[in-house]
């Protein structure tokens, strides 16, 4: 596999009100291409603002990302984020909405269209093409996100506590949903949650962050083969190994 | 829900009750207090004096309304997005907002002379500051991730202004719309009385130096109807404009 993204000494340092707030210290990793990379890590502890970074949204204050050869300075074209809150545009239908990173593209509409269709498809959202966001259920204003950030068919899939909001049972679907995008798909998956049993679910890799300034304390292979639940033989061992690096409870926060 | 609307009616209803009664108990001369029934013999004898000065104020409304509306709603959106615009014009739009369109019209006078272009002048000011505040009130109030969905997505600024400012400033636009027509026709009435030679603000005060009070009154009820008719038409047309918002408010505005 081929080394597809590289964060060499990447920190974050806010200016803050009173003084600086070092976000992020020291952060150096690479990951190949389709791996499936969960930043696990209790909240304050600077994952989302690295996978913000990746996405180039935001600046390393030092350091430097690059993604697929190339040092990242703004937003990747190889690059596609879904948020937790879905950002989903209001005025849009659900069909314009996932058009709308081709749209940005120069995509041509009846091409957009058909693609739109498909991703719809594949995320199961067929029949609700013209709904409204708000008429959907909080499962389903995700799916669009996913479909929309899978029509540009990036290398990379970066997914900003994705599922956070959502309750257990929709979560897992999502989760199984995503595992399948993935493994068709063959995009590299950066995760970002705070939960240890999704990282377990769907991982090849945690790396575990740690706060005050955020760095990663740890970089645990998943070997368990999969589909995973979480009665997998090994889970549980994981499981409380990673509750002890990062110091808390099964569901951290 | 038709016969709650018809409620509407009973304050004009009994408005209407305790003018025959007053004219009834002869509380005013009829020459100053005409019973309602001459009133509504203007509508039918002196129809083409009403219409005529009706047309006149409406279409200067237009006019004046509809410039605000092209300088105030662009400006709007750039102020609202450019932080440094924003800075520039924060004081003006404060000082400038402050002074009532009223107290220019001497001005206007000067510099327009008497006719259609001082009036349009003074509801194009009138008209100006509502829409231009609430424009970039409705940028300032936009969801922070859909920009960051925008700039991931390495969208143009045009396709930032067209697809997603736009769209989400236009409730907070047509506020100020509202807030734009109503101050339009407040202003052309009072214009009239000074600035031009036709108009309903002309005919009323017309008609008090000829004493036909009647007509006076007949005016008086046609100012407030055109009023209702234009905030009603403004709230129609943003109701379909602003189709999806349905449901996402707490109350139907």
């Amino acid at each position: 596999m081929s080394k597809f993204l590289e964060c060499i000494g990447v920190g974050k340092i806010y200016p803050g009100k009173t003084e600086p707030v070092e976000a992020l210290r020291g952060i150096d990793f690479t990951c190949d291409a389709g791996d499936f990379v969960c930043l696990l890590g209790r909240s304050g502890c600077g994952k989302s603002t690295l996978l913000q970074m990746v996405a180039g949204l935001e600046k390393p204050t030092s350091g430097q990302i690059v993604i697929a050869n190339r040092e990242l300075d703004g937003p990747s074209p190889e690059a596609a984020i879904v948020f937790q809150d879905h950002g989903l545009f209001p005025w849009m239908t659900v069909q314009k909405n996932v058009e709308f990173n081709m749209k940005a593209r120069g995509v041509l509409a009846a091409e957009r269209r058909a693609t739109a269709t498909q991703f719809i498809e594949m995320t199961s959202l067929t029949g609700f093409a013209d709904r409204y966001p708000h008429e959907l259920s909080g499962g389903m204003r995700q799916r669009v996100g996913i479909a929309r950030a899978l029509t540009t068919r990036p290398k990379a899939l970066l997914m900003d506590e994705p599922f956070g909001a959502l309750d257990a049972q929709t979560r897992g679907k999502l989760q199984d949903e995503v595992l399948q995008i993935w493994e068709k798909q063959r995009t590299t998956v950066l995760f970002v949650t705070h939960s240890i049993d999704e990282a377990l679910l769907l991982a090849d890799r945690i790396l575990v962050f740690s706060p005050r300034p955020g760095r990663i304390a740890a970089d645990i292979k998943v070997d368990l083969p999969r589909p995973r639940t979480s009665q997998s033989p090994g889970f549980v061992a994981l499981a409380r190994e990673l509750r002890g690096l990062v110091g808390a409870d099964r569901e951290i926060d | 829900m038709q016969f709650r609307r018809a409620l509407g009616l009973l304050p004009l209803a009994l408005l209407l009750l305790a003018w025959e009664l007053a004219v009834q108990a002869k509380v005013y001369p009829p020459v100053l207090l005409p019973p309602p029934a001459k009133v509504l013999m203007v509508f039918i004898d002196d129809w083409d004096t009403v219409l005529g000065n009706a047309l006149a104020s409406i279409s200067r409304v237009a006019v004046g309304i509809s410039l605000a509306f092209l300088f105030a709603v662009p400006l709007g959106l750039m102020i609202g997005r450019y932080r440094l615009l924003d800075t520039m014009t924060d004081w003006s739009i404060q000082i400038f907002r402050s002074i009532p369109p009223i107290a220019l019209i001497p001005m206007a006078l000067l510099f327009l002379g008497i006719g259609d272009k001082p009036a349009i002048a003074l509801i194009f000011l009138a008209g100006t500051w509502p829409l231009l505040i609430n424009t970039i009130f409705g940028v300032r109030g936009i969801e922070r991730t859909l920009l960051k969905v925008a700039k991931a997505a390495r969208a143009s600024e045009f396709l930032v202004m067209k697809d997603i400012i736009l769209p989400a400033a236009l409730p907070a636009i047509f506020t100020g719309l509202r807030l734009a027509v109503g101050g339009g026709w407040l202003t052309v009435v009072t214009a009239e009385m000074i600035a031009v030679k036709s108009g309903l603000g002309y005919m009323i005060l017309n008609a008090q130096l000829t004493f036909r009070s009647d007509l006076i009154i007949a005016g008086i009820i046609v100012i407030g109807a055109i009023g209702l008719l234009a905030d009603q038409a403004v709230r129609m047309v943003r109701a379909h404009v602003c189709r999806w918002q349905e449901g996402l408010t707490a109350s139907p505005e």
